[in-house]
């Protein structure tokens, strides 16, 4: 799976989770777009260097692209607090402000999703579940996470199965409301059924095995750490607080917020 | 599935009711804190560009108190509770997607959530919103901050069938109306603020309207989603409801919270007969 030296899936769980989430927080701080677009390239370049890259960018581009769109549409056009008017559309005026506003907020958010699908893409969630449950989190939390995990490819798979069963039966979805709408329920109802359903079954097979139980619990896997990772982790910790530290004492005493 | 599974909590083990609860006041205390403080100290000139302050404020107060949330309150769940908070999380992002790349101004993204609510009580509820967020954002990490919001619904939701409003299916919409206005008041400062806007093409153009009528931006997000959010709830808690309605009644009677509180109209099935409604 892995490629290239700066392969993120050769690290601990932890330290990607640390990675991306000061990532987040460091940009939130600067608050300045210059920053937010190098962070932004720097990414996508560590991106480029990842076995799943293509994946990466197809859900950052499905969720940031309309969302651009909506932010270049909502203050492109209206942004009552813009000073300098570059151009009036009848009830609309394209303002500097505004433009500069959609950038700055439109880059953070970008830096946010991708550090994040980055970090979503390349960790082994039986891993980062061991790893956090190590640390205190409930392990009933890695059931219920890996559990969802694995349902929704399944859950996709049963919704076309009862699909072409009703269809076998005779459904056939017309362009009207009331036809989607019968359609949708002679889907949904036999879904919820089969799955809550199941979850009954699966209950007693649980408590059956001591999945109530509140003693600790032993993990057979070990996740690789090492001192490098552990000593980046707290750097980036540290930076995070420092970058945080600095806008709040900006606000106080400088006056920008 | 006839035979309950075994809910009641041990006699043997030891439990640790006072951190739980500590943890949950500590969780629901750090979300109004977070919402007050946005609200008191929102940046009233944002020409400069997006509060980043705010953002910071809103993204950690509002996520550390939905972790904090479901910290305390999922070892606290029984077995048959927790194997169906996968499932509501499934037919959130499933049912969630669909809507939320259409050009609807609604969401319908928390079906599961008052499903899992409605059979299980308020704790469930919210963590099941909680959680879903937070499993949702490996795929969308635009939705991790509004997981307290999710826990909200869930929370509210709950509280509802615990009143018994899901007896009477045309209460239903009302209960889901209500629930919508405070999920969409607490929801809309992490618009305005962590993200500068909305996601979506159609509530961006209702936020536009009210910009256009020179509201403030927090303002205009918080009137769009007291447009859309209502209306969204309304219509989920009432899927929510027909789908819990249409479960045999075996099933939903298994839920210890059903039959405490008689969350729905009817009778408890007894022994083995067949369900009265397939």
């Amino acid at each position: 799976m892995s490629r290239g030296t700066l392969s993120l899936e050769r690290l601990n769980p932890l330290t990607t989770l640390t990675g991306a989430a000061a990532v987040a927080v460091i940009t939130t701080a600067a608050g300045h777009w210059a920053f937010s677009l190098t962070v932004l390239g720097g990414l996508l370049a560590l991106t480029a260097r990842q076995a799943r890259a293509a994946a990466v960018l197809r859900a950052a581009a499905a969720i940031l692209l309309p969302f651009w769109t909506a932010l270049l549409f909502m203050h492109g056009l209206f942004f009552p607090e813009g000073r300098t008017v570059l151009a009036e559309l009848g009830p609309a005026a394209v303002t500097r402000e505004g433009l500069l506003f959609a950038l700055d907020a439109g880059l953070r958010t970008g830096v946010f999703v991708v550090a994040f699908l980055l970090f979503s893409f390349t960790v082994r969630v039986p891993e980062l579940l061991t790893v956090l449950s190590a640390r205190g989190l409930p392990p009933r939390l890695g059931f219920v996470v890996v559990s969802a995990l694995t349902l929704l490819p399944a859950a996709a798979d049963r919704i076309r199965r009862i699909r072409a069963a009703q269809e076998a039966r005779g459904l056939v979805i017309g362009r009207s409301l009331a036809s989607r709408l019968l359609a949708a329920r002679l889907q949904a109802v036999p879904l919820v059924l089969s799955l809550v359903h199941e979850s009954g079954e699966r209950a007693q097979a649980l408590d059956a095995r001591g999945f109530s139980g509140r003693q600790p619990h032993t993990s057979l896997r070990t996740v690789p750490d090492s001192a490098p990772q552990w000593a980046a982790r707290r750097v980036l910790l540290v930076l995070s607080l420092a970058a945080v530290a600095v806008r709040v004492a900006l606000a106080l005493f400088g006056g920008r917020a | 599935m006839a035979s309950p599974s075994p809910q009641q909590p041990s006699l043997l083990l030891p439990e640790a009711p006072k951190r739980r609860r500590f943890l949950e006041i500590l969780g629901a205390a750090s979300i109004i804190v977070t919402y007050v403080v946005l609200v008191l100290t929102q940046p009233a000139d944002i020409a400069a560009g997006p509060g980043s302050l705010a953002a910071l404020a809103a993204m950690g107060g509002f996520l550390l108190g939905a972790v904090l949330l479901v910290v305390a309150v999922l070892p606290t769940l029984p077995t048959s509770t927790v194997v169906l908070i996968p499932i509501a999380m499934v037919l959130n992002i499933v049912l969630g997607q669909f809507v939320g790349s259409t050009l609807v101004p609604f969401y319908l993204d928390a079906i599961g959530t008052v499903l899992v609510a409605v059979l299980a009580g308020p704790a469930a509820g919210a963590a099941t919103g909680a959680l879903s967020s937070i499993v949702w954002s490996l795929f969308n990490p635009t939705v991790l901050p509004f997981a307290a919001g999710a826990a909200l619904i869930g929370w509210l939701a709950g509280l509802a069938a615990r009143a018994g409003v899901f007896r009477r299916f045309y209460l239903v919409p009302f209960a889901g109306f209500l629930a919508g206005v405070l999920g969409g008041v607490v929801s809309a400062p992490i618009a305005a603020f962590v993200f500068g806007g909305t996601s979506g093409l159609a509530t961006g153009a209702i936020v536009s309207a009210f910009r256009a009528m020179g509201d403030s931006l927090l303002a205009a997000i918080t009137k769009q989603a007291l447009i859309s959010d209502p209306a969204d709830k309304a219509i989920v808690f009432a899927v929510a409801a027909l789908l819990v309605y249409a479960l045999p009644r075996r099933a939903s009677f298994q839920f210890p919270f059903v039959r405490r509180y008689r969350v729905l109209a009817g009778r408890e099935p007894q022994g083995r007969e067949p369900a009265a409604r397939a």
